[in-house]
């Protein structure tokens, strides 16, 4: 991101202790380089280069962008305008003016509407939706197939089978009813458009298809590619693939995979044969007497893990995962870690994965429970291999990343900052959870999935753009923290916060908020100190 | 969430013990009167609080539900802090929770407060048939520590509130003697949180709050 000709800025004076952890991707320079003046010339320039960047990102990954995002930001605008002061603070937010969001509202809507002209089309919510409900007893089309808009009246499923999720659609439209009540100029084009949102939401699905299509018909697959397609959401069929190259589970070339999957799978089961024996000796009784412990009560309210085969299964994985990393060991929350993966992966074998909840496993062959149990272990493997300092002794990383984000916090929401120290709250106290358990606690299992998608993407998603995606989080919760008057008040709300009815999109924008954070903070640490 | 402002007493409890034996079910029973056969494993520390009257004083008590897996041990201590009072939890269907007892007592010694009032809570009593912990043999052990003791059940409700009143009355009598001795007068109700100083020469004067 920073250029080799352009100084990279760093704060010199840490009021938190430790390393430039924001710059990871941005290496430091030497603060003897920096002197007052560039620093200031440098920021500015940074940073307009970065918002350039972000415009740029923004424009190029547009078809990337769920419907709701911009209904979202529209609405986000149209409540600060009548809001008066409040005025700026979406577009600081996600760091594109208004202007640039009409324009590209408009655009996308212009074209919607010259296709479905040039289709002469009708379509209204339900007539879309059959040829969906019809697809459910056609097994005809491969999942992955995309569907340009224009395609409609020829074909009938608008998604793929496995896929349909008659919920979203449900979703969408209650979405739909609440930007009627809103007066913006843009939402009443989006409104007097012929095709509701419903249309616009499944085209951006099927746009997201066609972008990974591609991809995926590669006989060498572009990482680079992937990771900038994965960061905004993976459509579902692609998402386990993409999920087992992002980790380097799997590899790129497709003539490679077959024999190092192969291999990998055959050696987590080798570790079992050799390993899992030893779970009653003494050495190591404890660490699994604790698994065993945690797992029956992982996640309560989802019939799937209650089912022994399940939870056999994660026991495996979890114990094999602790006795080789003992500089660890097994933590409890690592057990939530897993979930994400068994899920994805599962998803793969299953029919119309929107009941992965119910399913019953031992349905499925031995050999593919075997084949997601070997890769759920690797995954998470990976994934653990960038945070193992979170469960080291006395947890040095978790305290390291609660102490950043307090002084993250510090920065971007003053007034939240001071009302927490102000009623005695330790960070320590409600965002231990969020680093130990990456926010799995505090968002339902669907939202994780997403949340990963860009995590896997980033460079060190789960180690450091969490920080960020931590901080969007708080600052999303500001007006509700503030309104808790005490101590009680304000660690209850945090502990509890209300979360449940969260969609992906609520994810995509966490995420666009944490881009910019970064972006501000990689390259200008004062950025909002002065 | 109600909440009660209005209150004479805070007091700071931690909930400790072993993982699994019920300390965050002891803790919904008493604070929302829940129980949950699954709940999730506690990570760091949770809170909660419930109000309740002695001697016409309304005690507010702030109740801290921390991990119990030995690795959380370095950062959850620090929530010992400012704690007037322990329930130190074990299974009396399993041994080893019993046994781990005193690995807990020396942890409240090493990072709690000396005067810190501590009671030994034998939960799950539901599950006489897998008893493993005979009551004799811990009531003898915790008046050997001189602590108190009593056996709860937070999924059959028994004992839970006599549990969590207990040690409440006890600090408040701790409290409200050394009010007297002190010449101190009422703490009057609202803020700051009043925490007892156990040190009233030292900790009162430098640190008014309990959760810090």
């Amino acid at each position: 991101m920073s250029s080799n000709t352009q100084p990279t800025l760093w704060k010199t004076e840490h009021t938190v202790p430790g390393r430039p952890v924001f710059g990871a991707q941005h290496p430091p320079l030497s603060s003897k380089l920096l002197n007052k003046k560039p620093i200031a010339m440098n920021t500015i320039i940074s940073k307009k280069k970065d918002q350039e960047k972000f415009h740029e990102y923004a424009i190029n990954t547009d078809d990337a962008w769920e419907i709701d995002d911009r209904v979202m930001t529209l609405k986000m605008l149209d409540n600060d305008s009548k809001n008066g002061h409040d005025n700026d603070y979406p577009t600081q937010l996600l760091g594109i003016s208004k202007q640039t969001v009409d324009e590209v509202a408009s655009r996308v809507i212009q074209e919607h509407k010259s296709k479905s002209q040039s289709n002469k089309l009708t379509i209204d919510a339900s007539a879309v939706r059959r040829p969906v409900l019809a697809s459910h007893t056609s097994s005809t089309t491969c999942p992955g197939i995309g569907r340009r808009i224009g395609d409609y009246p020829n074909i009938k499923p608008l998604v793929p089978i496995r896929y349909a999720n008659n919920d979203d659609h449900n979703n969408n439209n209650n979405n739909n009813n609440n930007n009627n009540h809103s007066n913006s100029s843009l939402t009443k084009i989006i409104k007097t458009n012929s095709r509701p949102n419903l249309i616009t939401k499944l085209d951006i699905d099927i746009q997201k298809e066609n972008k990974f299509k591609p991809i995926f018909e590669q006989t060498n697959i572009d990482l680079n590619e992937l990771r900038k397609a994965s960061w905004n959401g993976i459509p579902k069929q692609y998402r386990a693939q993409a999920w087992k190259l992002l980790c380097g589970y799997l590899p790129p070339k497709i003539e490679r995979r077959e024999d190092t999957l192969t291999r990998k799978r055959d050696e987590y089961w080798s570790y079992v044969s050799q390993y899992y024996h030893t779970r009653t000796e003494s050495e190591h009784q404890d660490t699994f007497r604790q698994i065993h412990i945690d797992i029956p009560r992982m996640n309560p309210l989802m019939p799937i893990f209650q089912q022994i085969v399940v939870q056999e299964l994660f026991e495996r994985i979890l114990f094999i995962w602790a006795i080789r990393h003992p500089a660890s060991g097994y933590v409890q929350g690592i057990n939530d870690l897993v979930t994400p993966f068994f899920v994805v992966f599962l998803s793969e074998f299953i029919e119309n994965d929107v009941e992965i909840e119910n399913f019953d496993i031992s349905s499925l062959p031995e050999a593919n429970r075997k084949i997601i149990e070997a890769d759920s272990y690797w995954a998470t493997s990976h994934l653990l291999e960038g945070i193992q300092d979170n469960y080291t002794f006395a947890q040095p990383g978790i305290q390291y990343k609660v102490r950043t984000l307090e002084e993250l916090v510090k920065r971007i929401d003053e007034p939240l900052y001071r009302h927490l120290k102000n009623q005695h709250i330790e960070f320590l106290q409600f965002a231990f959870r969020w680093m130990n358990n990456l926010l799995m606690r505090e968002l339902p299992v669907r939202c994780t999935i997403r949340l990963w998608d860009t995590y896997l993407s980033e460079q060190n998603g789960f180690s450091q753009f969490h920080l960020y995606i931590c901080a969007s989080f708080l600052v999303r919760f500001s007006k509700d923290l503030l309104r808790e008057k005490d101590f009680q008040g304000i660690l209850l709300l945090l502990q509890n916060l209300p979360t449940h009815s969260w969609t992906s999109n609520d994810i995509s924008i966490l995420t666009a908020e944490a881009y910019q954070l970064k972006v501000m903070f990689a390259n200008a640490p004062r950025h909002l100190t002065s | 969430m109600t909440r009660e402002d209005e209150y004479d007493y805070l007091f700071k409890v931690v909930l400790i013990g072993d993982s699994g034996v019920g300390k965050s079910n002891l803790l919904s029973r008493f604070t929302r009167n829940e129980f949950n056969l699954e709940s999730k494993s506690t990570i760091g520390v949770e809170f909660a609080t419930r109000s309740i009257q002695v001697d016409k004083k309304t005690i507010k008590a702030q109740i801290w539900d921390t991990a119990g897996q030995e690795r959380y041990r370095a950062i959850t201590s620090a929530y010992y802090r400012g704690a007037v009072g322990a329930l130190l939890v074990y299974d009396i269907s399993k041994h080893n929770t019993y046994e781990n007892v005193e690995r807990w007592l020396k942890e409240l010694r090493d990072h709690a407060d000396s005067n810190i009032v501590i009671s030994l809570v034998g939960n799950k009593s539901d599950l006489r048939h897998l008893r493993s912990v005979p009551s004799d043999e811990a009531k003898s052990f915790s008046e050997k520590n001189g602590v108190s003791f009593i056996e709860t059940s937070a999924l059959d409700s028994t004992n839970v509130e006599q549990a969590f009143h207990t040690i409440l009355t006890e600090i408040y009598r701790i409290v409200s003697q050394r009010q007297i001795q002190d010449h101190i007068g009422p703490i009057s109700p609202n803020p700051p949180i009043h925490l007892p100083p156990t040190d009233p020469d030292f900790k009162s004067r430098q640190n008014p709050t309990c959760c810090s």
